[in-house]
């Protein structure tokens, strides 16, 4: 029996390897899936990650500052009692490497720099692709910086901001909410919306479907193409202006390359297929019999 | 007092499994939305991960994930098979038997959202008056080997082939593509997403249209047919692999020579497990078994067939709780209250 199976299974894998499509590449690329080229669509400071390394043994990643001016890049972890729960990632050419801590999972990035009497601050967040041992809400929690946007929550793991989908982030100064406090977004596929936060200091932001049509749709791994945004929020106090932003990547529509009505098509033809299996057989010899009468 | 609120095994069996419907099924509103909240995030039942707030969800995402991206790509380079490659399937593992050690194939018939999902549709068929449709023994034994296959191919095979490149890279999940369990858990989320198919790719076109296609089959089946896709589902397989080694079980004692003859344990039997009606002793706890009790139930001999853990007695079947059951569902769960008459003619009056 064992043994039929195997020889089954190898039938198949063998005809399904021949009849597949051209092999993907064994070694994705996750780095140009999920981010979109680097471009300067906006002058709100911003962190990139870029993957270097095409296996999940050999990668690494290099945190880049744009439009802001950092010496280095502060690295949170979901674990904050780990050792490092909270380092400093100094900045090399080309950027700042963040190797992945032991405990894996999210990690929140900033990049400050103070000019005079004015304050910047970029973050966003990197998943390292492994479960984390913690989930991330403490680390979101720690006040890192005077003037924060903290999302609340992030995407869980393997998934990603989408367009059309509501996300909520708090905007604190100082660990305290910001109350009435004007949001505004900007996305590298050219949209800008500005919102306001209420009462609690909470902002619920809608993610532009901004994705223009392409010629060349690429789905791999199930991860779409995807775009850029950044939040950015001011405030002034204590004779010092602050701006912070906070930016992720976000991906097209949950219904973009999927269909509904054939999705519910399909479910009626397998209904379909079944509906015999309903039939009342005493029924069925009853109208046969009429028939015959 | 546990008996005056559970007056039966099935009464009992049924809250624990609506239960565990909302923890799987809605869960993550309570624990949290990331996966690290999950439960085990290795359930030996079919929860769903695509379930935005599920509570946890099933070892064979865990599995096609580690065999596509850890242990196919490294041997597709022969030879940096480390220890940090087997390990997160070593725990995933070892997670799935920390559970499984102390229900064994109750997760199955007790904790399974779609397993739960197909008896209330059973007993929505029951009440609709639709026939039911049982597999001979023949029948039986054509639909077993499917599980194995769906096994091998689906959950071990095709996920390897794909981390090693040897098949496209969306085989890399191609069971949690086809199941039921991802449609069910999803909609009943008022999630839409998992019932639309993608179109990016032929193989995910493909893989989408069969799986809502089973779909469809298996909600409908199910209105005649006991557990339809229990039979074919690779996590039963998956569960039997290891069902010896849990100290949970269904046991026969050898009674007497009417036991052959007698056949209600048969007829009580979700899975159409022939051999519970012929075999004693452990083989009795047949592959197929998810220790939904119902034969201990439906036995109406004493302690003929016992549900055990280690050497306690969980359940043991008894004369007075068969005449006590029967009175309200016959073996093949069809209730002896009226059914409802829109679907079924009126008996006719006679003399």
């Amino acid at each position: 029996m064992t043994k039929t199976l195997l020889a089954c299974l190898l039938a198949a894998c063998a005809a399904t390897a021949s009849a597949a499509e051209a092999p993907a590449m064994v070694q994705h690329d996750h780095g140009a899936m999920m981010h979109s080229p680097s471009r300067s669509w906006t002058q709100l400071p911003l962190l990139k990650s870029r993957m270097k390394g095409q296996d999940m043994a050999s990668r690494s990643i290099i945190m880049q500052p744009q439009n802001i001016a950092a010496d280095a890049v502060e690295a949170w972890s979901n674990d904050l009692e780990d050792a490092n729960g909270h380092r400093q990632l100094p900045m090399e050419m080309g950027g700042a490497p963040l190797d992945k801590p032991a405990t894996g999972g999210f990690q929140m990035l900033t990049a400050r720099e103070v000019q005079g009497d004015g304050v910047r601050i970029a973050s966003t967040v990197h998943y390292f692709g492994e479960r984390g041992g913690k989930n991330p809400t403490a680390m979101f929690d720690q006040v890192k910086h005077e003037l924060e946007i903290i999302p609340q929550p992030y995407p869980r793991e393997h998934s990603r901001y989408r367009a059309n989908e509501d996300w909520q982030f708090a905007v604190r100064f100082k660990g305290q909410p910001l109350a009435g406090q004007q949001v505004v977004l900007e996305t590298s596929n050219g949209s800008r919306a500005e919102f306001l936060t209420d009462a609690l200091g909470v902002v619920k932001v809608k993610v532009p479907n901004d994705f223009k049509a392409e010629a060349a749709q690429r789905e791999n791994h199930g991860m779409r193409r995807g775009a850029d945004f950044v939040l950015a929020v001011s405030h002034a106090e204590g004779g010092l202006q602050y701006l912070t932003a906070f930016n992720s990547g976000y991906g097209e529509d949950a219904y973009a390359n999927r269909s509904l009505a054939m999705g519910m098509g399909f479910m009626l033809v397998g209904m379909l297929g079944a509906a015999p299996l309903l039939r009342n057989r005493k029924t069925a010899a009853r109208k046969e019999e009429s028939a015959n009468a | 007092m546990l008996k005056s609120i559970f007056p039966t095994l099935a009464r009992l069996r049924f809250t624990v499994q609506i239960l565990m419907l909302f923890v799987t099924v809605y869960g993550g509103a309570l624990l949290g939305s990331y996966t690290v909240d999950r439960i085990s995030k290795a359930l030996p039942s079919l929860a769903c991960a695509y379930d935005k707030v599920t509570g946890d969800h099933c070892v064979l995402i865990s599995v096609q994930h580690q065999l596509h991206h850890r242990i196919g790509e490294a041997l597709s380079k022969a030879g940096d098979v480390a220890l940090n490659v087997f390990l997160p399937t070593m725990i995933t593992v070892g997670v799935f038997f920390m559970f499984f050690f102390f229900l064994n194939k109750a997760f199955c018939g007790w904790i399974c959202p779609l397993g739960t999902v197909q008896e209330l549709i059973y007993k929505i068929g029951r009440r609709l008056g639709r026939p039911l449709q049982r597999f001979t023994k023949a029948g039986v034994g054509k639909v077993r080997p499917v599980k194995w296959f769906m096994l091998l191919l689906l959950v071990l095979g095709l996920p390897t082939l794909a981390g090693m490149g040897t098949v496209a890279n969306e085989l890399g999940d191609p069971f949690c593509q086809v199941c039921p369990s991802r449609i069910a858990t999803t909609l009943l989320t008022a999630d839409t997403e998992q019932l639309a198919v993608r179109t990016g790719t032929n193989i995910n076109f493909f893989l989408g249209a069969l799986g809502n296609a089973l779909f469809g089959f298996i909600i409908i089946a199910a209105l005649a047919v006991r557990q339809p896709f229990c039979r074919i589902c690779p996590l039963l397989s998956w569960n039997a692999l290891f069902q010896k080694l849990s100290p949970m079980r269904l046991v026969k004692k050898e009674a007497h020579e009417k036991c052959e003859k007698c056949g209600v344990c048969e007829k009580a039997c979700p899975m159409d497990i022939h051999e519970i009606g012929t075999a004693f002793g452990s083989k009795a706890f047949h592959e197929d078994c998810t220790l939904c009790g119902r034969c201990a139930e439906y036995c109406p001999d004493d302690d003929v067939i016992q549900l055990k853990f280690f050497v306690f007695k969980l359940f043991g079947s008894s004369r007075d709780y068969y005449k006590a059951r029967v009175k309200f569902e016959s073996p093949e769960g069809q209730p002896k209250k009226r059914v409802i008459p829109i679907l079924s003619k009126p008996a006719e009056n006679k003399g």
